[in-house]
């Protein structure tokens, strides 16, 4: 349960309280966090991605060179059944001319004539298929060649055939001899130079085949290769981001250690001062005493309010503490903040300017809590106004799609140094300082935007920023409007409400 | 010498025993069966489609398928093309172009061929497609087919100058007696 009781006083020393804040723990660096994730799961996705190029490259070429092989095959196998049936044929032609010759009865006579002439057209067909199917010059060239053979041959076959059906044997055999043995050998050797042909072809496209299947072996081992360079850079990737947020880290926490002892080391030695006065016996009289007393319990005061602040960091951040949100008028916010904030801003010469639109509806929130959060916005207004002694409050409704709808703004401005562009991504984050500030010493311990962008978020609004380096800034806090008929409007100190782990 | 024609003739004679007409209906492939001669056809006769002859007398055509003539006007040899005996067509041939019987054809062809006056014997086939066939292959062959079993692989020649589906054709097959 956050307990606003115990930071209700602010003195002197809270400017350096404020958002100075507690222990750390693990993956508090938010930030860097997110980023981190993002790049890993982008990275991811990369590999996912050539991952995936690789399969789809690996499926087409494997396709491609089974797809060449077929045709291999495809042709290998025609081409082989072709000439082989054209050679079948073509001897067919001959063999049942000699048949013929063989026997003397007119009626088988005729029967082999039918079959040469059956055996010679199809020799005929495959001619013309393996012409309609040439590519090459070559091919067309053989083709025709096989064709101009067979018909000559085919003349002389059926002067031959003839001679045996007139029962001229003896001039049937004188014409083979003298004419058809030359054609025929002719047309064997265009087979024989066709047949070579289909061979080229078939170790052409063996030589494709195993072109395509090396290219593919080189194309796979190069987008394995590309996949597995990219996993290495994905996994260094995140070690190194990983890396770089636990150095930051430990940068951070090194840095709050420091500041936070720092803070610690100013009351306590003035706390140790006092009481060594005292002990020597160097203080006398009751006022110097008195004096003494007060100083003692003023330093206390400041090193109690910074634990506090440390442990409701701590709380805030465990999801330990508790807010009682309840209908809030933001005059009586405003004006809880300024009277907190009332000493160190009149020590520190500012001027205040507050507007607060008239009949603004009531917002929803811890009442505490939000008041710590405005607390934080001011009291950095006045650490980096620099020579400015201005600061601005301004109430008003805002209807802004970016914070789904209607809101009730309350915006801090200061005319102070401004932030850099570069440096407004990471001021909300835990621990987070800019070089600049550092420099320029200004205390703190980069808690302070954090724990408030925490709480607003908490009571379901945001903190957001809009600043200008040597121009100044303008921190917004956008908090929730009450729906009416639901809660009814409570006083700002006691009454049941909505409560919110956080 | 005359028992070896004696011998012959008795072989031919034989040979027109077994070869009665149910061996022209063999099937040839891509045709139908031939039809038995029911009713009477002309005699279509029939020559290599190369054959530049278109028309015949009766009296050249005798003269052809008696073996009288051996060439063509080309010079090519003539082949006569004849169906086996007891085939209607053979019979209608010897009777109408021949004026001879079976015995007698036989006999002037074995006279012939021992004397030299007959150039060519004549080819026996033993269906109409044969016969067909063979006048398709031999550029210098004749032979006779009813109309009916004619393609357009050979030649019909007019005689003449009728074409067997002419009124005037001389040469048919006669319609088998009723039994």
């Amino acid at each position: 349960m956050y307990r606003p009781r115990q930071l209700n006083s602010m003195n002197k020393q809270s400017k350096f309280l404020a958002g100075k804040v507690g222990r750390h723990r693990p993956g508090a660096v938010e930030g860097s966090g997110s980023f981190s994730r993002y790049s890993s799961a982008l990275l991811l996705f990369l590999v996912f991605c050539v991952v995936i190029i690789v399969g789809i490259v690996v499926i087409l070429d494997v396709r491609s060179t089974g797809v060449e092989a077929q045709k291999m095959y495809a042709g290998s196998v025609l081409g082989l059944h072709r000439i082989g049936d054209l050679q079948y044929s073509a001897q067919e032609t001959r063999r049942s001319t000699f048949y013929a010759l063989s026997t003397n009865d007119s009626n088988l006579q005729v029967k082999y004539a039918d079959q040469s002439r059956e055996a010679d057209h199809l020799v005929i067909e495959g001619v013309s298929e393996y012409l309609r199917e040439a590519k090459s010059p070559v091919e067309m060239e053989v083709g025709k060649r096989l064709q101009n053979d067979w018909s000559a041959y085919l003349k002389v076959r059926d002067e031959v055939l003839a001679s045996i059906l007139e029962g001229s044997t003896k001039e049937a055999v004188d014409l083979d001899l003298k004419d058809g043995v030359t054609l025929f050998d002719r047309v064997r050797e265009d087979l024989e130079a066709i047949e070579r042909l289909y061979d080229e072809q078939a170790s052409q496209r063996l030589a494709n085949v195993a072109a395509s299947s090396r290219r593919a072996m080189i194309r796979l081992v190069g987008v394995l290769g590309i996949a597995l360079v990219f996993a290495i850079a994905s996994v260094w990737a995140i070690q190194r981001s990983r890396m770089q947020s636990a150095i930051q880290l430990a940068r951070l926490q090194m840095e709050f250690v420091a500041s936070v002892s720092h803070e610690l080391r100013t009351p306590l030695t003035v706390i140790s001062s006092a009481a060594d006065n005292i002990a020597d016996g160097l203080v006398e009289g009751k006022e110097e005493i008195k004096n003494y007393g007060s100083a003692i319990r003023s330093q206390s005061h400041q090193m109690t309010e910074l634990v506090n602040e440390i442990l409701l960091f701590a709380a805030t951040k465990d999801r330990k503490n508790a807010y009682i949100l309840r209908p809030l008028k933001v005059s009586d916010l405003v004006d809880s903040t300024l009277v907190r904030t009332s000493e160190l801003v009149k020590s520190a010469g500012f001027t205040v300017d507050v507007q607060v639109d008239a009949e603004l509806p009531n917002v929803v929130g811890d009442m505490s809590a939000l008041s710590q959060c405005l607390q934080n916005l001011l009291i950095n207004a006045v650490k980096y106004s620099g020579r400015s002694r201005w600061i601005g409050i301004r109430a008003f409704v805002s209807d802004s799609e970016v914070h789904k709808g209607k809101k009730v703004c309350i915006a801090v401005q200061d005319r102070g140094i401004g932030i850099d562009s570069s440096e407004l991504p990471h001021i909300f984050e835990p621990f987070y300082r800019s070089a600049a500030v550092t420099a320029e010493q200004i205390h703190g311990t980069g808690l302070g935007l954090s724990l408030s962008k925490t709480i607003a978020e908490a009571m379901g609004g945001d903190l957001s920023v809009v600043s200008e380096l040597e121009v100044g800034s303008v921190f917004t806090l956008h908090l929730q409007i009450t729906e009416e008929h639901k809660l009814p409007v409570a006083s700002a100190a006691s009454g049941p409400g909505a409560t919110v782990e956080k | 010498m005359r028992r070896l024609a004696l011998l012959l003739l008795i072989l031919v004679e034989a040979g027109c025993v077994s070869g009665a007409w149910p061996r022209g209906s063999v099937e040839h492939d891509g045709l139908p069966p031939q039809k038995p001669p029911s009713a009477g056809e002309n005699l279509a006769i029939i020559v290599n489609r190369d054959n530049p002859v278109d028309n015949l007398s009766t009296a050249e055509l005798r003269r052809i398928f008696l073996g009288a003539r051996g060439h063509w006007t080309s010079g090519r040899r003539i082949t006569i093309v004849m169906m086996e005996p007891g085939q209607p067509e053979r019979t209608a041939i010897l009777r109408q172009i021949c004026q001879m019987s079976e015995s007698e054809f036989s006999n002037h062809f074995l006279h012939g061929l021992f004397t030299g006056e007959v150039l060519v014997s004549p080819k026996t086939l033993a269906s109409p497609v044969g016969v067909r066939e063979f006048v398709f292959n031999v550029p210098g062959a004749i032979g006779y087919l009813r109309v009916s079993n004619v393609d357009s692989s050979v030649k019909i020649v007019r005689i003449d100058e009728h074409l067997p589906n002419e009124k005037g054709y001389p040469f048919h097959v006669p319609a088998p007696a009723a039994k």
